[in-house]
């Protein structure tokens, strides 16, 4: 901190008005989204539910604020520890009434602020000491030196414990899953599981690549069949010759299929790009997806966007066909390429091809409007009328292929176990099946007269009976808010909260059984059983979205920089470095240890020759690609620390020509450290390094950011990012800059308001690996991401629960997420209905 | 994305049958009873990261003579242009400059504080009050001689698919932005898809409702509200379909005639950065063809979102729009090309314009431009100083008795004044709008002459 006042310890910062964290409380991570029905604000000023209880809390004696904790009819509990307590009350007391005194005309009497005066609630995730050092340092405004030392503890004390620090706040508004719709994504996996239940799926297998069979004749026929074998994926130019021995470079066929994984929920587009006859099948394995079968030989490209959902398997195929021509040879070559909804256009590489086929798959294309993020994770808190139309746009979407696939399926397999089959009778027994399906459960009497035998009556023919049927149940409640069975039975409901959690998804048919037959009965089946769901690719999917999450990645779509400055940082090397990274995040939660702490000191990482060619020799691959490209690089812990310094996260928390300390800050203290940190007093726009030569970038942010009015927080801020300033703005090592040697020394303040200083990335990655605060926020991070609620609203002691398991286990990943899956499936503790 | 491979495969989806397409193309307003009252419409176009002041705003106040560089795509409209310099947006509070330039534009409201994060380092949450088009939006539906089939229409060019305050110009009300539609097929599809569908859907409505009430009862309050809004979202659908059906049986075919028929959609254009071009060009036509159908009186159209990141090949600029805002005055490279960038905008404005004013009003005089008002405006003055002062306002057209022609200069007054003028103008007036505190002046002054 050499640049703004090296020597200051960390209280010693004079912020302006108030440097407490001062995050309004409706949108606090650690409030519970209970507390915004309907996704309204919450004005501290006049909220009910608060008052109740807060008048509780500031009852004449503070020790009553520790009974508020157990429930007030009980009668207090004769513990030692209230002996212990009550030679804090004197304090407290005092501080109590110094709050009253001094404090509360401006922050009102629950430190909920006050219109006109200071606005911000008083909740955050400061220390005591900080708090107190604050208060010594600024309070009250214009006249600090009038509440110092003891004071100044005593009244931080108080309003740490009454309404400041996060438990405070869980005490205050006991925390409480929300009444939630699905997501879009739970949306559309649901209904593509549904499909999927009449339809079957398709089987996650590790290997990889397509499966293909090589002909000696322009077209299929068993003995002209010269090769069978697995190809990596679709990209060959075989020109003039042919595709290998024992077939004539003038007339061939080559027929490759499998099924396609899709790692992530999004817009695809697929590119079939060739010379010659193909056939392009996807999705669906009867029609054409793309046609190329009458060719002359020119060059064709052809391109369709498509929405997949992440997790899922889609079959695919491809026909190429050389015919003998009396013009003479023709070239012949075959790209099968993709975009993500993410990445750059690419040959679809092995990794996401899988040899054995798929049958029709159902991938929703009504568009849905994004859900709520503004907690920091998807969640389906709100409903719009745009989400309302959406939802029947999808359900007569999904009634379209009912229509035209299930049924017809349905039907032929009915009259093949029984020829006499009575149609009306199949098709209500089709209908039944969907219905309780979509519902999660077994379906009633009740249930099936409205849900079935209804619409099927006052229909006019088959086709739209099942079009009302379908659009009646994927418009219902009971679809579209899994939390509403409540009338169904437990084993039920784990069913289904566990399908929920793990796969964003219905329970499937052997889910649904085990549940029926009493298998999910006891905390141990249900951790079994969650096991084996991980391994599911929808699971897979749902974890890697849930990483992006932690590392914010979704905001980054293209990383532009200077390509004066940095020539060669282009799309192509951001979408290298982007798969660099999902490579890594993947391989550490899918190898045996899946040990969280290689996220935050592994000296590997994944490269390609691109990556190589711009980061230079560390990036060189260290072993064989996995598929062509990627390869891991050899261990190098100067350079590498999972991934913090991970250049894709180096490069994106950068400006276009230089490095950000306060992006990395920022990004390390929210997302790895989970702190809040307040709003600033307005909106900056960064010193322009033009102006200011000379000075390096930790030098230049320290002078913007010197002045008292914003040390409060860049105090901290800056103290982190500062440890990364050993990578430039695309994530290269650097050791100078402006021919000044770098300086990467940094400091944090944990919760607990112990200091910790570092003098590089290294020191800062090693403390990180052991920190409390990095644990807290991972698994907090994870669970919302995983259950969508907040993990207090399952029991107070979870999250340590969590916590301590996780240590246990040795930080393994899969391992914490199948203990999350168990809590989510006993579901939220009961809040009784008003 | 839903892209329709063919137009064939459009009507075939959407269970439109030749039969029914002359219905469809005179499928006019709810409020087919009255023709009296002249209509009075509204289109906010928006388009992001500022402007180059030099080369965009007229030197002088007075009568508009010439554009500038930026403006010139207007020239066949200067007569109609209308140009308001020194409207600051003076909305303060959480929130980065492109955040609150956005969210506090059509609200004038401050937004409430949140945790979607900027760059520099303010997060906030949604606006904290409606913005004027819906507000508008809902008094002309609240009453039969304005109510129109959707009241307004949101369009969008090229927005990310991402819900935050970067994203969203329109809100319903607090807390409730409205997701802009930027896919033309989307759009097509809601003006005119959907025949046979809705039958459907009508059909189960009443099961759907009786459904919601027998699951109500399990809840508590706090989940009851949610579901109750829900339940609300369907009673309205019914509502709309059983008035439709009301218009269906009253209207006989050719009873309203706007000359209006369904637009021709290029097939299959990608939702692409490359294709920004030919989707402002759909877009733009079917809200013609929206306005002349009596569809809706309000419209906005939001080019990509604050901060958009728009990369011009097409006018040759291979850079992000919103990186290229950051470069300083003294960039003229720079400035040129971010000249042109706004250039490209204007010519979209210039095309909405265009096919107003070819398009006859239905059952009035004039052109349909004689009786709407475009307001093109943006999140910031400059993009390089992030500045919220003289935010751009630029009307093109007629109907709500402004004084066009002209270039008006004011001192620093607080955007929320004009909101109360287009208020006014569309004959609603009101004393304040957003946060009061900045409408104590009332609407501008001087607007009419």
């Amino acid at each position: 901190m050499r640049d703004s006042g090296s020597s200051k310890r960390y209280n010693d910062f004079i912020p302006t008005r108030v440097a407490v964290v001062a995050l309004a409380v409706g949108f606090c991570p650690f409030f519970p989204p209970a507390s915004r029905p309907n996704f309204k604000m919450i004005d501290p000023s006049n909220t009910s539910r608060w008052l109740p209880i807060l008048v509780l809390a500031l009852a004449p004696s503070v020790s009553v604020l520790s009974d508020a904790v157990t429930r007030a009819d009980e009668p207090a509990p004769a513990d030692p520890a209230v002996e212990i307590a009550a030679a804090d009350e004197a304090r407290l007391a005092r501080g109590r009434e110094i709050y009253t005194n001094s404090c509360a005309a401006c922050h009102g009497e629950r430190g909920q602020g006050v219109p006109g005066s200071y606005e911000p609630a008083l909740v955050g995730d400061r220390s005591i000491a900080e708090l107190s050092g604050v208060i010594s340092e600024t309070m009250p405004e214009g006249n600090p030196e009038a509440c110092v030392g003891e004071d100044a503890e005593a009244v931080s004390r108080y309003i740490f414990e009454a309404f400041y620090s996060e438990a405070a706040q869980s005490r205050l508004v006991a925390p409480r899953a929300a009444l939630a719709r699905l997501t879009a994504n739970q949306y559309r996996q649901s209904v593509a599981d549904l499909f999927a239940h009449f339809m079957g799926r398709g089987q996650w297998k590790s290997e990889r690549g397509l499966n293909a069979n090589y002909f000696d004749h322009p077209g299929w026929k068993n003995d002209k069949k010269v090769l069978t074998r697995v190809d990596p994926n679709i990209d060959v130019q075989y020109g003039q010759a042919s595709p290998g021995e024992g077939m004539e470079p003038a007339k061939f066929a080559v027929y490759w299929s499998g099924s396609l994984y899709a790692p992530e929920s999004g817009s695809y587009r697929i590119t079939a790009r060739g010379q010659g006859s193909f056939i392009v099948k996807f999705i669906d394995t009867e029609q054409k997806f793309f046609d190329n079968h009458v060719s002359s030989g020119e060059m064709a490209e052809h391109t369709a966007t498509v929405d997949l959902v992440g997790g899922r398997l889609y079959p695919l195929s491809v026909d190429l066909i050389k015919r003998e021509r009396k013009t003479g040879n023709v070239d012949i070559s075959m790209t099968l390429a993709w975009k993500t909804p993410k990445g750059v256009e690419e040959p679809i590489p092995t990794r996401y091809l899988i040899p054995s086929g798929a049958p029709t798959a159902f991938a929703p294309q009504t568009p849905m409007p994004p859900d709520d993020r503004s907690a920091g994770y998807v969640r389906g808190s709100t409903i719009s009328r745009e989400w309302d139309d959406a939802t029947t746009r999808g359900s007569l979407e999904f009634a379209d292929a009912a229509v035209s696939k299930l049924w017809p399926k349905y039907l032929k397999d009915a009259k093949r176990k029984s020829e006499n089959a009575d149609q009306s009778e199949v098709l209500r027994q089709f209908l039944g099946e969907l219905v309780s399906q979509a519902m999660r459960r077994p379906l009633d009497d009740t249930l099936r007269q409205r849900f079935v035998d209804a619409p099927l009556a006052s229909a006019p023919n088959e086709e739209e009976a099942i079009r009302r049927v379908v659009l009646l149940t994927l418009k219902s409640p009971r679809f579209l808010y899994p939390a509403l069975d409540v009338d169904a039975s437990p084993s039920i409901r784990r069913a289904s909260r566990l399908a929920l959690t793990l796969w964003d998804s219905l329970p499937d048919a052997a889910l649904q059984s085990a549940a029926g037959k009493g298998e999910l009965e006891n905390e141990e089946a249900v951790r079994q059983r969650a096991r084996a769901m991980l391994q599911d690719p929808r699971a897979r999917a749902k974890i890697l979205a849930g990483l992006h999450e932690w590392l914010d990645l979704a905001r980054w779509e293209a990383l532009d920089k200077n390509t004066d400055r940095y020539p060669g940082f282009d799309a192509a090397l951001v979408g290298d470095l982007r798969t660099s990274l999902d490579l890594f995040l993947e391989e550490v939660v899918w190898s045996e240890t899946s040990d969280f702490r290689q996220f935050l000191q592994a000296d590997w990482a994944f490269t390609s020759d691109r990556i190589a060619a711009f980061y230079g020799d560390a990036w060189k691959p260290a072993g064989e690609a996995t598929d062509g490209r990627f390869a891991r690089t050899g261990s190098d812990p100067a350079l590498r620390a999972g991934v913090i310094t991970h250049p894709f996260l180096m490069s994106a928390l950068a400006y276009g020509d230089t490095s950000s300390p306060i992006f990395r800050g920022v990004f390390l203290l929210r997302h790895i450290l989970g702190r809040i940190i307040r709003v600033p007093n307005e909106a900056f726009t960064p010193l322009n390094p033009d102006l200011h030569p000379g000075l390096t970038t930790r030098e230049r942010v320290a002078l913007q950011t010197g002045s008292a009015n914003c040390q409060g927080c860049h105090q901290r801020i800056n103290g982190m990012g500062f440890a990364l300033e050993g990578f430039d703005a695309v994530g290269r090592v650097r050791t100078e800059e402006q021919s000044k040697p770098i300086d990467a020394s940094g400091v944090y303040v944990d919760r607990g308001g112990a200091e910790v200083r570092f003098e590089s990335a290294a020191d800062l990655t090693r403390y990180l690996a052991t920190s409390d605060d990095v644990v807290h926020a991972f698994v907090n991070r994870m669970f919302l991401h995983m259950v969508k609620q907040p993990v207090g609203a399952f029991g107070e002691n979870r999250m340590e629960q969590l916590k301590t398991r996780f240590r246990e286990s040795g930080y393994h990943i899969r391992e914490l997420l199948v203990e999350m899956a168990v809590i989510a499936a006993e579901g939220p503790v009961p809040v009784p209905a008003a | 994305m839903t892209s329709y491979s063919s137009r064939r495969e459009f009507l075939k989806r959407t269970g439109i049958t030749a039969a029914s397409l002359p219905f469809l193309m005179n499928l006019s307003s709810l409020g087919w009873a009255s023709t009296t009252t002249p209509r009075k419409r509204l289109v906010v176009i928006f388009t992001p990261n500022g402007v180059v002041p030099k080369t965009f705003w007229p030197d002088e106040a007075g009568r508009l003579d010439c554009f500038k560089k930026s403006l010139e795509p207007l020239e066949p409209f200067r007569d109609q242009t209308l140009t308001l310099h020194g409207v600051h947006d003076k909305i303060r509070g959480d929130g980065d400059s492109h955040m609150r330039g956005i969210a506090c534009l059509l609200t004038g409201i401050e937004l409430f504080p949140g945790d979607v994060q900027g760059g520099s380092h303010t997060p906030a949450g949604w606006a904290k009050g409606i913005s004027l088009d819906q507000w508008l939006k809902n008094q002309l539906q609240s009453d039969p001689k304005t109510q129109t089939r959707f009241g307004s229409l949101e369009f969008g060019v090229m927005v990310p698919e991402r819900a935050d305050t970067w994203t969203r110009l329109s809100y319903a009300g607090p807390n409730q932005p409205v997701s802009p539609i930027d896919n033309p097929y989307q759009m097509f599809d809601k003006l005119y898809g959907q025949v046979k569908d809705r039958q459907t859907v009508a059909s189960v409505l009443d099961s759907l409702s009786d459904d919601f009430a027998k699951i109500q009862q399990h809840l508590s309050q706090e989940d009851r509200h949610l579901l109750e809004q829900h339940a609300e979202m369907v009673r309205q659908l019914e509502q709309e379909i059983r008035q439709e059906q009301e218009f269906a049986a009253a209207a006989p075919v050719d009873a309203v005639d706007v000359g209006h028929a369904v637009p021709e959609l290029t097939e299959g254009v990608m939702r692409d950065n490359d294709n920004m071009p030919q989707l402002s060009k759909m877009q733009i036509d079917l809200m013609v063809n929206a306005f002349a159908a009596d569809f809706n009186r309000i419209a906005t159209l939001q080019y990509t979102n604050s901060v958009g990141g728009a990369k011009m090949k097409w006018i040759g600029i291979e850079q992000g729009h919103h990186e290229l805002s950051h470069e300083p005055d003294s960039n003229l490279e720079a400035m040129e090309k971010l000249t042109q960038i706004n250039r490209w905008f204007c010519e979209q404005v210039a095309y909405l314009a265009q096919r107003l004013s070819e398009t006859p009003e239905p059952g009035a005089s004039g052109s349909m431009l004689d009786h709407t008002t475009i307001v093109w405006t943006n999140e910031l003055g400059a993009g390089n100083s992030h500045t919220l002062n003289n935010i751009p306002f630029v009307m093109v057209g007629g109907g709500l008795g402004f004084q066009m022609g002209r270039s008006m200069k004011f001192e620093g007054v607080p955007h929320n004044r004009l909101l109360l003028s287009l208020a006014e103008g569309m004959g609603y007036p009101v004393p304040s709008f957003g946060n009061a505190e900045y409408c104590g002046d009332g609407p501008l002054t001087g607007m009419t002459g």
